[in-house]
């Protein structure tokens, strides 16, 4: 988890990830950082995100990233 | 009939009156045979068997990849696999997925690339060979485009696309799928519904509900004001100057301010009475526009302005470029050669580009559209790239970026790159378009506005003055929009003050509105496609 708020604190300042939530409903990310995360996450937890998860819900929270990258680890 | 005539009122009146004469569980039944009453209406009769057989295509192809995985599910589920063969499973179902997603997308897409791109193709092929012998054999005469094929083709992929990622199951009848394809009120210029909100609001029970009639058709209202009072006006300038040739740059730059309110009240009017209408049946469609002249930044600016469209490119276009093995081992080669920073400007750069290029190429063929979505493709990543240094530069400049002022600057900033992004394609072509920009800006000589040279250009003065009044009240309205839902707060109010809203509407879209012989009123700027 704290590797993923270490990614989403890079892409953003002053935005407190921890407790965010709708960070791409509500337009605090964009999809450019979206891309730019995937590539960060695939390389920090050596998973690869496919197009069956690329969701806003899958995004809209650090702990939702994060149960995203535990997802793809077990499969 | 067309979406501003009279006959499309009693069009929706009868249609109306059979919805709810019906009982509920066939009132989608009444949808679709009035869908294929409207299509049939709009001359489209010759384009019927291309939506049929698009929307049999996709429904075919997304039933079978479903039923794979229904199949893989089954499989799955037996006991004792272990992770490498439910890997294995899952890759020899997906393969399987995937040639049906193929045929679909080969089928589909190529129909539309054809009827879209064949006289662009033809017409340079002609040149090449004229240019080498003379003669021009090829004739794209037989090419036709059938209504709403960008529309229709691009709802119905995008729930292909999203049936094959899982994100939700396939629908398994016929009749349900061709509705949410051939649904009237977007059939001919969008919203690009997605499945999974369309399809749904068309399997609710659909009830009557008087209050959801009543801000339907006030919706109607304002979309008919914003079409044929502002919209239509407008034009008449707009279109005289562009048709003309020897205009100062002042006149020119009145007819691109004026372009672009003219494309903005054309397209959302039109949005905002299919969207009145579809809510009397009480389907809601998507949204797609949030004023987006209210934008700061040029990406707020699209993600504001035909919301659908550039959802359905992020979604289907942009994240599959950005995630694509191409782009993986092109950022894994360019973190190795690049700074961290260069590294992900390519991994930004090449998605944006291509996702700005298509775009371009969907609203039209030829030059004028490619370096159209250039120039956006360009815009955005400067302004994603360069945030750091435009940062530094406001701080260096000690730029207070908490102000009304500043607020202001990046609105008028963000409409000017619009206004630029128009006169590469309104014009007719970027030469002209960049005549145009030269004259503005060499040969502005405002005294033609004071002199009143202004007048002479379609619009004399007391249309040219109705129609910055008409714009003044647009902002009005859309400030309030911004802050809560008009239609809510009108139902709040005594009956007298509310109908006396209703019958000022009317009789400013009866009176000021532009129509009558000789006018075609009703030719919206987003039907082309």
């Amino acid at each position: 988890m704290e590797k993923v708020l270490e990614i989403l604190n890079s892409l953003k300042s002053g935005v407190d990830f921890a407790s965010a939530e709708g960070i791409v409903t509500n337009k605090i990310i964009d999809s450019i950082d979206i891309a730019t995360m995937i590539a960060r996450i695939e390389d920090e937890f050596d998973i690869e995100i496919t197009m069956e998860y690329m969701e806003n819900k899958n995004f809209d929270s650090a702990q939702a990233i994060w149960e995203m990258v535990q997802d793809l680890q077990e499969a | 009939m067309t979406i501003t005539s009279v006959s499309f009122l009693v069009f929706l009146a009868a249609t109306v009156l059979v919805f709810y004469i019906c009982p509920v569980r066939f009132r989608w039944i009444v949808l679709l045979v009035a869908s294929l009453c409207f299509y049939i209406l709009a001359g489209a009769v010759q384009f019927l068997p291309f939506i049929v057989f698009t929307s049999l295509v996709v429904w075919l192809c997304a039933f079978r990849i479903g039923k794979l995985y229904e199949e893989q599910d089954e499989k799955l589920r037996a006991p004792g696999l272990e992770r490498s063969q439910k890997k294995a499973i899952r890759e020899e179902y997906k393969k399987k997925a995937k040639r049906f997603l193929l045929l679909a997308l080969v089928l589909c897409v190529g129909i539309l690339c054809v009827t879209k791109f064949t006289k662009y193709v033809v017409n340079y092929l002609n040149l090449l060979t004229q240019a080498l012998n003379g003669s021009a054999p090829f004739s794209a005469e037989w090419v036709i485009v059938p209504l709403g094929i960008s529309y229709y083709t691009f709802s119905t992929v995008g729930y292909l696309l999203d049936v094959y990622w899982k994100r939700y199951s396939y629908e398994k009848s016929f009749p349900r799928f061709f509705l949410y394809a051939i649904y009237f009120p977007h059939i001919i210029q969008g919203p690009i519904s997605r499945y999974n909100l369309l399809g749904q609001e068309l399997k609710k029970e659909l009830r009557f509900d008087s209050q959801r009639v009543a801000f339907g058709l006030e919706l109607m209202l304002w979309g008919f004001f914003k079409k044929m009072v502002i919209a239509d006006r407008l034009n008449i300038y707009v279109s005289n100057i562009y048709d003309g040739n020897d205009y100062t740059g002042s006149l020119f730059l009145i007819a691109a301010i004026f372009d672009a309110f003219q494309i903005y009240t054309d397209f959302s009017g039109y949005m905002d009475i299919v969207s009145g209408a579809s809510q009397i049946f009480g389907v809601t469609l998507e949204k797609n526009f949030n004023h987006p002249f209210f934008s700061e930044t040029v990406p707020e600016f699209w993600r504001r302005w035909h919301m659908t469209l550039g959802g359905w490119f992020k979604d289907y276009v942009y994240y599959p470029c950005s995630i694509s093995g191409f782009m993986k081992s092109l950022n894994k080669k360019a973190k190795s050669a690049l700074s961290d920073r260069g590294a992900r400007f390519v991994a930004v750069v090449i998605p944006v580009f291509v996702t700005w290029v298509l775009t371009g190429l969907w609203h039209g063929t030829g030059t004028p559209y490619v370096c159209w979505g250039l120039y956006y493709g360009t815009l955005i990543t400067i302004s994603t790239a360069f945030a750091p240094e435009f940062q530094k530069i406001n701080k260096l400049l000690k730029i207070n970026t908490d102000c009304f002022s500043w607020h202001l600057f990046r609105k008028l900033r963000t409409f000017a790159c619009f206004v630029g992004g128009r006169l590469l394609t309104s014009p007719g072509s970027v030469r002209r378009g960049l005549l145009i920009v030269k004259t503005i800006i060499f040969g502005f000589a405002p005294w033609y506005i004071t002199e009143g040279d202004i007048y002479n250009h379609g619009l004399n003065l007391a249309n040219f003055w109705l129609a910055l009044i008409c714009l003044l009240v647009l902002w009005a309205v859309s400030m309030m929009q911004e802050r809560f839902s008009i239609g809510e707060k009108l139902a709040g109010q005594n009956i007298v003050f509310r109908w006396i809203i209703i019958y000022l509407a009317i009789f400013a879209i009866l009176i000021f509105g532009v129509y009558g012989i000789g006018y075609d009123a009703t030719a919206f700027l987003y039907e082309q496609f």
